[in-house]
């Protein structure tokens, strides 16, 4: 954990305004390799934070709120002035505490610090300890901050979750029951939080390209009438908005394969 | 790998996929298994499917987890929400808003629709086998819009239930009523769909709602919606879901995961890295938290010890009381409180706390050591205040920790001598507490002796009139074996009956010995002594204030007799314990009940070697203790000794005669109110097994008096009372005692004089 930012240093480095724009003006090359270089770091620490939640027993709402904390986060700011390790720690306790599933600062670096070194014993109650808690609380002041108190956030949790029941009713009950059509769609969803994707659609669209995406892997059809299913589910998505959400949702997969 | 999915997948997908999948999962032995089975079809992309090729890579790669048996998770059983509630937004079937096509829709239905399924509908028609209903929607497992398909099913007569008083069940229902009612039967190819009104037609998830007619309130939310949207044509999915109260509920996701049966704790994933199977136990937050607690209260356990070591007594046990604060249950921190404790004096609170250690870690050897020592310690301390059992308790507890520990062996060793020790200085001491108390009697226990005799004496000088020289055998053993048997209830009664039964039936089989003896050889010079005894019972009455003296004195007479002749300890163990039980209980009726005892164990020590006739002398000594008690009881009472000799020595004679007699006796007793008779009965019921049809008598006799005098009265009036009855019962026995025996009563009566003068001296 000696990469972390302590608490004092933290005032000094904090720059909220600095616009990412002037980076976009770089070279081509240099640009693929700095954004894809971020998206690089950006996926590996959504993945840490996936990892985290899983071990903190965090339901699949906080998880997302913290992933869409982090993304919007740096959106703004730049990755070589904040440690994204720590910011994604301050945002997976400040995601707790906004979806009412409190966490305690203990546990989140409990398990952060074995996530970097393996195997260890738990940190003593020490000056590192505490250095690190502070850091914590102090960058979960500075996440709200950035995000000027824009915590809540509408997510496709929700929406999935309902479209699956209007979509079973559709489907013959056997066929609903041998099919893992909800499983499929709720791990896709999960997923989809390790990109940027998630900040740019809209909740009700993501929920139906994962539905979507779901039923097409196990060949589902469904009853056809005037519209789509997915068409009467959200009154403003199209097709296209399915086919970008799904390609930016297995790209994704691929990035795994690249990347871990 | 689910081979019928794979199929569904490659029909709709076609051979590309087909190709993809053999590609990607060349490595996957579930794929493997299954591939020359599919590969025997061909597939043909479903018209209208696009060529997708990034998504069937997708599915090829993803295959192993997609298609895996386990993805799978089993949905709990569908539970029919209730709707006051909506803990999430129940939306109007999607077929409405898709506008699905009117025969697509009815073909739709039959197929998915199933017994059990409940429907709603109005009737349209009632005939004599039954009505047919028009669906208007469905009302569980399965949602759809059906109202515009105008389906018609027909509910029979025999599937609709009887109102119960003998009219047509048909009566009830009335055109256009809303029915619920459950689907029994579904024609598919000639659609045709047969419902019932009997809830055993219903699928079990919905067993629970009420079938038959229902009003409009009943209708399912669900439906109200179909027809708010199918009245507005701006209600979109959308709004009808923003709009919906279970929409708002913060936990509808939690609802509605649990619904479908999604974990949140093992939540899915198709990302390689996130699979369940790589995530270890102890990264998990839970687990680290109580290694670092540990962890944690070690340290204030290590600072404490210092502390202790340096007799700082009080930091020390902060330091322990914040260690156990940070970690509960951690074991160094309890067995240093506990050293800690121990060394205070606390024992108590030490024991408590080395004992919580062992629970959590039972090998801890420091905890063993520890408690073994205080648990040694506390046992010391109990010795020294004198509860030697609970001590020994203690140091065996000690033992079963540590086998070897030195001091625990030693003090057990030590504990269970002592322990031996006391018990016999108990039962010396409390022989003679026994002896004692038959001396130390109360003064008011003296009064009421005196004040009975009176009584009794009243009585029997009107009866004894009449009785003062016919000795009937019959009478004075019904008297006797009255006395005997109330003598014997209060015994039973106030002692634990199995010691009585014990005492009694050894001492009856003593008795009964000796009756037996008694019996074949008449009145030999050893039996005087039981005669003896029972002169002196007889002849205390006259002798109020010594009475107790001489029953002590019998009493420990006949135990001597009773040790040298039968050596069975056990009896006076039970003798012992009887005393110490009459000590315990009422104090009043000792003296009737030792005379009791030192009357049997008297007779008892008749037998030498009457112990062959055990089978049948139990028995008759049974009857015949029954017959000593109240013998016994009416000397107390001041009948004259002949009666009382007599009725001993002519048992043998009228032992048929004194059953009966005793029968009589027993009724008469019963008729005079003898909650204790009765007891006595039951347990003479209890003990005699078999003994005859005199027996039997008895018992009918006794059932009889059980029956009648339930406990009602208090029993310190029974003296009183058995006195009057026996009195009675005696009275008419008197008459019948043959005269060859006047000699030996008279003598007997001298000899007794003598001896209760000499003991005055």
């Amino acid at each position: 954990m000696d990469r972390f930012v302590s608490s004092g240093s933290m005032e000094a480095v904090s720059r909220g305004d600095s616009a990412p724009v002037g980076r976009m003006v770089t070279a081509a090359g240099d640009t693929d390799t700095e954004s894809s270089r971020e998206m690089k770091t950006h996926f590996r620490v959504c993945r840490f934070i996936m990892e985290t939640g899983v071990k903190l027993g965090m339901r699949s709402v906080p998880v997302a709120t913290a992933c869409v904390l982090y993304h919007r986060f740096f959106q703004c700011v730049s990755v070589s002035v904040y440690e994204p390790y720590l910011v994604a720690m301050s945002c997976i306790y400040l995601a707790g505490k906004v979806e009412e599933q409190h966490l305690r600062t203990r546990d989140i670096i409990n398990v952060c610090h074995r996530y970097f070194h393996h195997g260890s014993a738990p940190l003593s109650c020490g000056s590192d300890f505490w250095d690190l808690r502070d850091s914590v609380v102090q960058c979960e002041l500075l996440v709200l901050r950035q995000l000027n108190f824009h915590v809540s956030f509408q997510h496709p949790h929700k929406y999935l979750l309902h479209y699956l029941l209007s979509v079973k009713s559709l489907v013959n009950r056997h066929a609903w029951s041998r099919t893992p059509i909800a499983e499929t769609s709720w791990a896709l969803l999960r997923d989809c939080y390790h990109g940027t994707m998630c900040v740019r659609h809209a909740p009700q669209h993501i929920a139906i390209a994962t539905l979507y995406l779901a039923l097409l892997s196990y060949g589902v059809e469904l009853p056809v009438g005037e519209r789509e299913w997915w068409q009467v589910l959200c009154e403003d998505v199209t097709k296209d908005h399915v086919d970008t959400i799904i390609s930016d949702l297995l790209h994704l997969y691929d990035m795994e394969a690249k990347w871990t | 790998m689910d081979r019928d999915l794979l199929r569904q997948t490659l029909s709709y997908h076609g051979q590309t996929l087909f190709a993809h999948l053999k590609c990607e999962q060349s490595e996957n032995p579930g794929f493997k298994a299954i591939e020359n089975d599919l590969s025997k079809a061909s597939y043909q992309r479903k018209d209208g499917g696009e060529d997708n090729a990034v998504v069937e890579q997708f599915i090829a790669r993803k295959a192993d987890i997609l298609f895996a048996p386990s993805w799978k998770s089993s949905a709990p059983e569908d539970v029919l929400e209730d709707e006051g509630e909506e803990p999430y937004a129940i939306m109007p079937p999607l077929e409405q808003f898709m506008d699905v096509p009117f025969e697509e829709r009815r073909n739709l239905l039959y197929r998915d629709m199933e017994r059990g399924d409940i429907v709603i509908g109005r009737i349209n028609s009632i005939r004599d086998f039954g009505f047919f209903v028009t669906l208007m929607c469905m009302g569980g497992g399965l949602e759809r819009d059906i109202e515009d398909l105008e389906i018609t099913a027909l509910c029979p007569l025999r599937d609709v239930p009887s109102n119960g008083n003998h009219d047509d069940p048909l009566s009830y229902y009335q055109m256009n009523d809303l029915i619920r009612a459950g689907v029994k039967d579904i024609d598919r190819y000639h659609e045709k769909i047969t419902i019932s009104l009997q809830p055993s037609s219903l699928a079990p998830n919905l067993m629970n709602l009420k079938l038959g007619v229902v009003s409009r309130d009943d209708l399912p939310l669900h439906y109200s919606r179909i027809l708010r949207v199918a009245n507005d044509n701006r209600e979109t999915y959308e709004r009808v879901l923003e709009g919906s109260l279970g929409y708002s509920n913060p936990s509808n996701v939690e609802y509605i995961l649990g619904k479908i049966g999604i974990s949140e704790t093992q939540p899915p994933s198709l990302m390689r890295g996130l699979q369940r199977k790589h995530f270890l136990m102890e990264d998990f937050a839970t687990a680290i938290r109580k290694k670092q607690s540990a962890s944690w209260a070690l340290k204030c356990v290590r600072i404490g010890v210092d502390h202790f070591k340096s007799g700082r007594y009080v930091e020390a046990m902060n330091e322990y009381n914040k260690a156990l604060e940070i970690d509960n249950n951690n074991v160094e921190a309890l067995v240093a409180r506990g050293a800690l404790y121990a060394n205070k004096g606390s024992l108590l609170k030490a024991i408590t706390d080395f004992e919580l250690a062992l629970e959590t870690c039972p090998t801890h050897r420091n905890a063993k050591k520890y408690l073994c020592q205080t648990l040694v310690e506390r046992g010391g301390q109990l010795e020294e205040e004198e509860k030697l059992v609970t001590a020994e308790g203690f140091y065996r507890k000690a033992l079963t920790l540590d086998d070897n520990f030195p001091d625990a062996k030693q003090a057990v060793r030590k504990i269970e001598l002592l322990i031996q020790k006391s018990l016999k200085l108990r039962d010396e001491a409390a022989a003679k507490d026994a002896e004692k108390s038959k001396n130390v009697e109360t003064s008011a226990e003296k009064l009421r002796k005196i004040l009975k005799e009176e009584k009794r004496m009243k009585r029997k000088r009107k009866r004894s009139s009449s009785s003062s020289t016919s000795f009937s055998s019959s009478s004075s053993e019904r008297s006797s074996s009255g006395r005997r048997k109330s003598k014997k209830k209060r015994k039973w009664r106030r002692s634990s009956r199995g010691e009585k039964r014990r005492t009694r039936i050894s001492s009856k089989d003593n008795k009964s010995v000796a009756d037996d003896e008694e019996e074949w050889y008449p009145a030999p010079p050893n039996t005087s002594a039981s005669f003896l005894n029972l002169k002196t019972s007889t002849v205390r009455p006259f002798d109020v204030p010594d009475t107790t003296e001489d029953q002590g004195q019998h009493h420990s007479k006949g135990r001597n007799y009773f040790r040298s002749h039968c050596s069975l300890s056990s009896v006076s163990t039970d003798a012992l314990d009887n005393s110490r039980g009459r000590f315990e209980e009422d104090p009043f009726d000792i003296s009737p009940q030792r005379a009791e005892g030192s009357k049997g164990k008297g007779e008892g020590s008749k037998g030498e070697g009457g112990r062959d006739k055990n089978g049948d002398g139990e028995v008759n000594g049974r009857v015949r203790d029954r017959e000593a008690s109240r013998g016994k009881r009416k000397s107390q009472e001041g009948h004259t000794v002949p009666q009382e000799v007599s009725s001993s020595s002519e048992k043998a004679k009228n032992r048929r005669t004194s059953s009966s007699a005793s029968s009589e006796h027993s009724s008469k007793s019963s008729q005079s109110n003898l909650p204790s008779q009765s007891c006595v009965s039951i347990y003479s019921l209890s003990d005699i097994g078999g003994y005859g049809s005199t027996e039997q008598a008895i018992k009918k006799e006794e059932n009889r008096a059980v029956q009648r005098y339930d406990g009602g009265d208090k029993y310190r009036s029974s003296p009183y009372t058995s006195g009057n009855g026996k009195g009675s019962a005696a009275e008419g026995k008197k008459k019948v005692l043959p005269t060859n025996l006047l000699d030996l009563f008279s003598q007997i009566a001298q000899f007794e004089k003598e001896k209760c003068i000499k003991l005055k001296k």
